[in-house]
């Protein structure tokens, strides 16, 4: 039995990009018809070893390599430097052994054929599986039940509403009864209550109930720190920080954290904010530009000082003070703390 | 290979296919309508020179074969492989394009038989036009068939469809790596047709041409299916011809097993494998 369910040494992904075109005229025509390519480093040297049992959580901003290594581990792309194991099989060398070990969970619509039912939907990957025809049919009226989908199973798929969809997302996933679920944004663009059925069923049924172990990707901070054992915070495709969610707040406990949502801001002036004495990060994220709504945090050694002279700077330059409060450090301030921007930037 | 495996990923697709395809009534009508008109064309274009009898006797006098036979049996084959080519050539973008080939290549599946099975369902759904074809057009144009063996215009049927399915795998697997596979299918539509002879007899090609009109799976299926149909051709004269089929249909059956592999491993590792 491997040490570790999934673990990952130097798992680097790079893709070529083309490089932004510039010049005019002919100059401009030819680029266009070859342009000059650049290298993006999507993940970068990763190392991640997630035990049996474990719902680990891998928690960054759009664009930060949360996806590309979920395909990696998925035998969607090929690495280009380190490896990977999941299950104990190599993702390069044992495709075909990781693929019948794994389940994997996308977010969004697509994933489904929308002509046909939601039974269909899952018979069909279950034969993908080889699994014996009684079984998966057994084991269909086993899972859908456990998302409350038995009376809408025989209707085609485009009649579901985007929660429902996202729920035959996730038994879809379990259809082979895998080890090992990787789940890619389950909870996108999910409204408040499908985004909880789908975090319960995660935490409860397949944690609790059925022991799986769990890579689980997130941009929302809220649900990473409530669902997961474990949490890698991932940035420009590196790992920047990896512990429990407790943990990681701690280490920046020492820090205050003021949070603020303001109107009429004109510009960020992080800058400004942030030259303010006992300051150690200032990050300010516009909801509506266009009335210059914008919530921002700052993290400070001593609110109590730095409270009254940043709030007279924003009155002083406009800014109406909507809501002001000293909060306790959330992941999204660990993120800060490393990075000076917001997991939403 | 674990045969039981590949059986059930072979029906789980030629299932799904069948009820995508039953799923869109427009597409079953479409397809019903779609083959008469072109039909009608390649026929009713020769009209321009006089009446279609005449036209057609005055062909035969100079060695070409019965004019709406001739045509109606490419017409026929041709539409086969376009099906494949479309049903099975552009399979995998058609993934693509209904967001699941990423949930398709996380299966521990071949990729070779879900491109087989693809072709088996395309040749099933539109199995329906050899006979509605056939049975409309003797009605219409009054062609007489001369068939001295049933047994050998079946195996000229099955061999032609084994050649334009391998034909269709074979494009499949090289489709995966390109996000242009629709258009190059609609490229290779109109350079097939003319060269395989749809509507006219290879051998009044220019000699070069010809050349390229025998390395077509297509021409040696309307050749076969012409002489067993029209010129009551049996085994001994068609025989040749089958031989190529079957040759062919094994050149592109191991060439798509390795351009799948190569072209899987190349898509990974670009990452243009779900990329639109």
């Amino acid at each position: 039995m491997p040490v570790y369910a999934i673990e990952t040494k130097n798992l680097t992904k790079v893709f070529e990009k083309k490089a932004k075109i510039e010049g005019k005229g002919l100059k401009h025509f030819f680029r266009r018809v070859r342009p000059k390519k650049e290298e993006l480093v999507a993940v970068d040297h990763i190392n991640l070893g997630i035990k049996e049992g474990e719902l680990f959580g891998l928690l960054g901003p759009n664009g930060a390599g949360k996806t590309t290594t979920i395909k990696l581990l998925s035998t969607l792309l090929i690495p280009d430097e380190g490896t990977a194991t999941v299950n104990g099989y190599d993702v390069s060398k044992q495709p075909r052994e990781v693929q019948q070990s794994i389940g994997v969970v996308t977010g969004g619509e697509r994933g489904l054929y929308w002509r046909l039912t939601g039974r269909e939907n899952l018979w069909f990957f279950s034969q993908l599986y080889n699994i014996p025809d009684r079984v998966a049919k057994k084991r269909i009226d086993e899972l859908l039940p456990l998302v409350e989908l038995e009376k809408r199973a025989d209707e085609h798929v485009e009649k579901y509403s985007r929660g429902m969809k996202q729920r035959l997302h996730v038994i879809r996933g379990l259809v082979n009864d895998p080890p090992i679920i990787l789940m890619d944004e389950p909870t996108l663009g999910l409204d408040p209550g499908s985004a909880r059925v789908i975090r319960d069923f995660v935490k409860n049924e397949l944690q609790g109930k059925q022991n799986k172990t769990i890579l689980h990707t997130t941009h929302y901070m809220e649900e990473a720190d409530q669902l997961c054992d474990r949490i890698a915070i991932i940035d420009n495709g590196k790992i920047i920080a990896l512990d429990t969610p407790e943990k990681l707040k701690k280490k920046i406990r020492r820090t205050d954290i003021i949070s603020m949502n303001v109107s009429n801001l004109q510009q960020a002036d992080e800058k400004k904010l942030q030259a303010i004495d006992g300051v150690k990060k200032a990050v300010i994220a516009f909801t509506d530009p266009t009335v210059g709504k914008a919530s921002i945090k700052i993290h400070c050694d001593n609110a109590e000082e730095v409270m009254p002279v940043a709030t007279e700077f924003l009155i002083r330059n406009g800014a109406r003070i909507m809501t002001l409060e000293q909060t306790k450090p959330t992941l999204e301030d660990v993120f800060i703390s490393m990075t000076g921007r917001k997991l939403r930037d | 290979m674990n045969v039981i495996r590949e059986w059930r990923t072979f029906k789980a697709i030629f299932v799904r296919n069948i009820k995508l395809f039953t799923a869109y009534k427009a597409w079953v009508i479409a397809t019903v309508i779609w083959p008469i008109p072109l039909l009608a064309l390649n026929i009713l274009q020769w009209g321009l020179f006089g009446t279609l009898g005449e036209v057609s006797e005055t062909l035969e006098q100079s060695g070409f074969p019965p004019l709406a036979g001739t045509i109606i049996v490419g017409t026929i084959v041709y539409l086969l492989y376009n099906r494949l080519l479309w049903g099975t050539g552009v399979s995998i973008q058609s993934e693509r394009w209904m967001g699941t080939i990423e949930v398709l290549f996380v299966t521990p599946t071949n990729k070779m038989t879900v491109l087989l099975a693809s072709g088996v369902s395309s040749l099933v759904e539109a199995s329906w036009w050899i006979v509605c074809i056939f049975g409309m057009s003797w009605m219409l144009f009054g062609v007489q068939p001369s068939i001295t063996s049933w047994p050998t215009v079946f195996l000229c049927l099955v061999s032609t469809m084994v050649a334009l399915l391998a034909v269709g795998v074979f494009f499949g697997g090289f489709f995966v790596l390109t996000r242009a596979a629709d258009q190059l299918a609609s490229g290779l539509q109109a350079p097939i047709r003319f060269f395989s002879g749809v509507a006219f007899p290879v051998n009044v090609l220019p000699q070069t041409l010809q050349f390229v009109s025998f390395v077509i799976p297509v021409t040696y299926g309307i050749l076969t299916l012409r002489d067993s149909i029209l010129s009551g051709g049996d085994i001994n004269t068609i025989w040749l011809n089958i031989v190529a089929l079957y040759a062919m249909a094994a050149i592109f059956l191991v060439l798509a097993h390795f351009t799948i592999k190569a072209v899987e491993r190349r898509a990974k590792k670009n990452g243009t494998l779900y990329m639109f």
